[in-house]
């Protein structure tokens, strides 16, 4: 995957081969997709019958590229007396300005072909290799192209139009170019989409004239980054990857149609470039401090979309928040259930716990009343419907079992549950972070009614559940000989009693008993647990353990930004800023764009953290984490009108600024120090730490946020 | 229904050569129901069975827009908060109820 361009606007991208060329296989998902439909599968370019080669790719912008070809197959270009050009940006299809140039003293003629064809695949087709139940057509006219799928009303067409004189066929378009000695001939070629019979299709998206390409967003990547706070730092990789970071997030913003415009974090590029109930949640809580805008349409949009009756086919309940949303043809036929998909145990009280730290960042209370019936729901479900054991305890167990998912929490791989011994436990399962977040979402939620709803009673119901559910958790999860929580509880009941990484999730959401979090952190740090890099998702030494198994032994660069949360919430500061070093360390290796996942190697034995093989790049939350743990290190913390901060850096960063922090004050910077030497040349590839002298803060004069 | 949705919502049904029109006005989230054909902020244009079918929770919503079954002009929210009172399937609801019982018992 590595080799292929990929640009993309909203969920419209294109992802093609260094040539520019799609040339879409089985083994080569290439193509124009938009709204999980692959628009265009074949799109290869030739001068006088011949296949181009690539001198370089300019990645522009995310939305924008630009390839530099050749003629010739050969591998030395000794007597390329042409130059090809391909400057494409993608919109609502693509756009593409192809520009021949002649190097030599004589005029040529060129045939100029483009090959066209589209299967109209479902992206769970480009998946699973599915055969198609609807008909194609090709309509050939004077100035286009036209290529459809028609299954009942289900319609999805693509228009293929040049601005050059040209000649269409059922398999692409051919122009001729004459060009002078040392001259320029140059097209521009659009590709639109279109959805619904009779097919409107929305006018190409650009135009060369004087109108640059810019994407479907409300916002420009340039105000984005200077809307964002600005980082300091004298370790300079960190410049890099919170640049990175910020860039990505661009990248990964999705406009759902009910927004008006307005977007949130989609999970990954490009594959998942659809709004998921908790990468979207975890995300925006990463990037708060950052770009809060992200959480508010997070909250709308996933509150519109709240289910609301129940649906075995969907896994909804009235009250649950979405998994994941779909609008190809397998999800229009029902064959796949994401109309939405509702089968995640874990959204729900994420969603609450996210409304809550909205507030307390930005004082938005109009949004948390006007979510207020949202919340209410989701709290409901909690007791009403997702305690499928009736013991107290959120579990889940889907109700599709053709096309509904197994696991219902992020580790959703079929064996990322596990007992020590290695054994799978069965259904419901109970694991143990929903639990925490389950109390989490009941403190947070109990808040919000004093506050904003102005119903204390709720609000002491809320409390006492809490703290009923956080005693029982205590008790019922707690292996006594480990010093730590069990995976989950299994469904009899029993503990799956294998350690994990999710520990630090139960620190993060509050539920550990403050006498037990010493025993706690001694495991996410100790060697089992704590790579060098960052956390295990399993740790080393139980049955499954795989340092490379996907939730059984990597590390997962978001799963250690929460661990480092709640270590931090915790008061283990000095761990934090220990995790924050191995992770961003890590980063620094990735030039600054943190995988899903790398290998749970102790950093000893590799010196470098290696990469687990991933389609998507990048994902979100692991875009988030490096701006989660800048908030860790820094200690940011809303407390009423006010921003704490109180920062610990690991060693090696002297100084870690960032200025202009958006929320509810107004702007305000944040400074940290590093206490002792800091090496020359800012290297710090080392562990360990240096506790951070006197805090200090500058307030500013209030400013409106675009 | 919910705080922040506020606009004319109308259905224009199909029934063979048949066409009614509801308008479905909503304020901060109280509703009113018009047999009226007004000025909407979306309008959704279906067949009366299919409509019928998805009031009943025997058919899905979003699905139906997908594949062209359901078309819709204007802003698409209102129609998803809306979607919020229809049913869900009926064997669905059956198998909860059961679930219930056998606890319960």
């Amino acid at each position: 995957m590595s080799d292929l361009v990929q640009i993309l606007d909203g969920n419209t991208f294109v992802v093609s081969d260094a040539n520019g060329d799609i040339e879409a296989s089985l083994t080569d998902p290439t193509g124009l997709f938009s709204f999980d439909t692959r628009f265009l599968s074949k799109w290869i370019l030739t001068l006088n019958g011949e296949r181009l080669n690539p001198l370089s790719v300019d990645d522009l912008q995310y939305f924008e590229t630009r390839f530099f070809l050749v003629p010739g197959t050969g591998t030395v270009y000794v007597d390329a007396k042409l130059s090809v050009i391909r400057r494409r940006a993608v919109g609502d299809g693509f756009h593409e300005e192809l520009t021949i140039l002649n190097h030599d003293e004589k005029p040529v003629d060129i045939t100029v072909r483009l090959e066209a064809a589209s299967d109209f695949a479902d992206l769970f087709e480009v998946k699973d290799a599915l055969q198609k139940k609807g008909k194609y057509s090709t309509k050939v006219g004077k100035g286009s192209l036209r290529l459809g799928y028609d299954r009942e009303t289900y319609s999805r067409q693509t228009s293929i139009s040049a601005s050059a004189p040209a000649t269409y066929d059922e398999k692409g378009v051919t122009l001729v170019a004459h060009i002078e000695p040392h001259g320029v001939w140059t097209t521009d070629l659009d590709v639109v989409t279109a959805v619904g019979a009779g097919g409107t299709y929305t006018k190409p998206k650009y135009r060369r004239d004087g109108r640059r390409a810019r994407p479907n967003m409300e916002r420009s990547l340039d105000k984005w980054l200077e809307d964002a706070p600005r980082l300091e730092s004298d370790w300079e990789p960190l410049k890099t990857t919170y640049r990175r970071s910020l860039v990505d997030l661009a990248a990964l913003r999705f406009a759902p149609p009910v927004m008006g415009g307005k977007s949130l974090p989609a999970a990954g590029l490009p594959w998942f470039m659809t709004m998921f109930g908790r990468d979207s949640i975890f995300t925006s809580l990463q990037s708060l401090p950052f770009t809060p805008e992200l959480a508010a349409t997070t909250l709308l949009a996933l509150g519109d979309w709240q289910g609301s009756r129940l649906d075995d086919f969907r896994d909804e309940d009235p009250g649950r928040i979405l998994h994941e949303m779909r609008y190809g043809e397998m999800t229009a036929f029902e064959e796949r259930p994401h109309s939405p998909y509702y089968g995640a145990a874990d959204a729900t009280m994420l969603y609450v716990v996210l409304l809550d730290e909205y507030e307390r960042w930005t004082g938005d209370r109009k949004l948390v009343r006007d979510l207020e019936h949202q919340a209410r729901a989701a709290l409901t479900w909690i007791n009403e419907y997702a305690d499928l054991m009736g013991n107290g305890y959120v579990s889940y167990q889907r109700r599709n079992e053709e096309t509904g998912l197994e696991n219902q929490c992020w580790k959703d791989s079929w064996d990322s549950i596990s007992y020590s011994n290695g054994e799978i436990p069965g259904f419901p399962r109970a694991t143990c972070e929903l639990q925490g977040y389950a109390y989490d979402a009941k403190v947070r939620g109990a808040r919000l009614a004093r506050l904003v709803w102005k119903d204390p009673a709720y609000a002491d119901q809320l409390e006492q559940e809490a703290a009923d559910l956080k005693r029982r958790f205590n008790r019922d999860f707690w292996v006594e000989d480990g010093g730590y929580f069990a995976l989950a509880l299994d469904n009899e009941g029993k503990q799956v009693d294998a350690l994990s990484s999710n520990n630090g999730h139960l620190l993060w959401s509050g539920i550990v008993e403050k006498k037990k979090a010493k025993a706690v952190v001694a495991n996410l740090m100790g060697p089992r647990l704590f790579s060098g890099w960052g956390i295990r998702t399993l740790a080393e030494g139980e049955g499954r353990y795989n340092p490379i198994g996907y939730h059984v032994g990597t590390v997962w660069p978001f799963d250690s930004s929460f661990v480092a949360w709640g270590l931090q919430r915790y008061g283990f500061k000095n761990e934090a800023a220990q995790i924050a070093a191995g992770i961003l360390d890590a980063a620094e290796c990735f030039q600054g764009r943190l995988p899903e996942a790398f290998g749970g190697y102790a950093r000893s034995l590799t010196k470098y953290p290696v990469q687990y093989p991933t389609a998507c790049s990048p994902q979100a939350w692991s875009t988030g984490a490096p701006l989660l743990l800048i908030r860790t290190m820094l200690g940011l913390e809303p407390l009423g009108e006010h921003l704490v901060i109180d920062p610990v850096l690991p060693a090696g960063i002297g100084r870690l600024e960032l200025l202009d922090i958006p929320g509810r004050w107004g702007r305000i910077d944040a400074f940290g120090r590093g206490r002792g030497p800091v090496a020359e040349g800012g290297s710090r590839r080392q562990l360990g730490f240096v506790e951070a002298i006197m805090p200090k803060a500058k307030r500013k004069k209030p400013r409106v946020t675009a | 229904m919910l705080r922040k949705a506020t606009g004319t919502l109308r259905f224009d049904l199909v029934d063979g050569t048949k066409e009614s029109s509801w308008s479905v006005a909503v304020k901060k989230g109280d509703v009113s129901v018009s047999q009226t054909k007004g000025k909407a902020d979306c309008v959704v244009t279906t067949d009366r069975p299919l409509f019928d079918a998805i009031v009943r929770g025997e058919r899905n919503a979003f699905a139906a827009i997908l594949r062209g079954e359901i078309r819709m002009e204007g802003d698409p929210e209102l129609l998803v908060l809306f979607q919020r009172v229809f049913a869900g399937p009926a064997e669905s609801i059956a198998r909860r109820e059961a679930v219930l019982a056998g606890k319960s018992s």
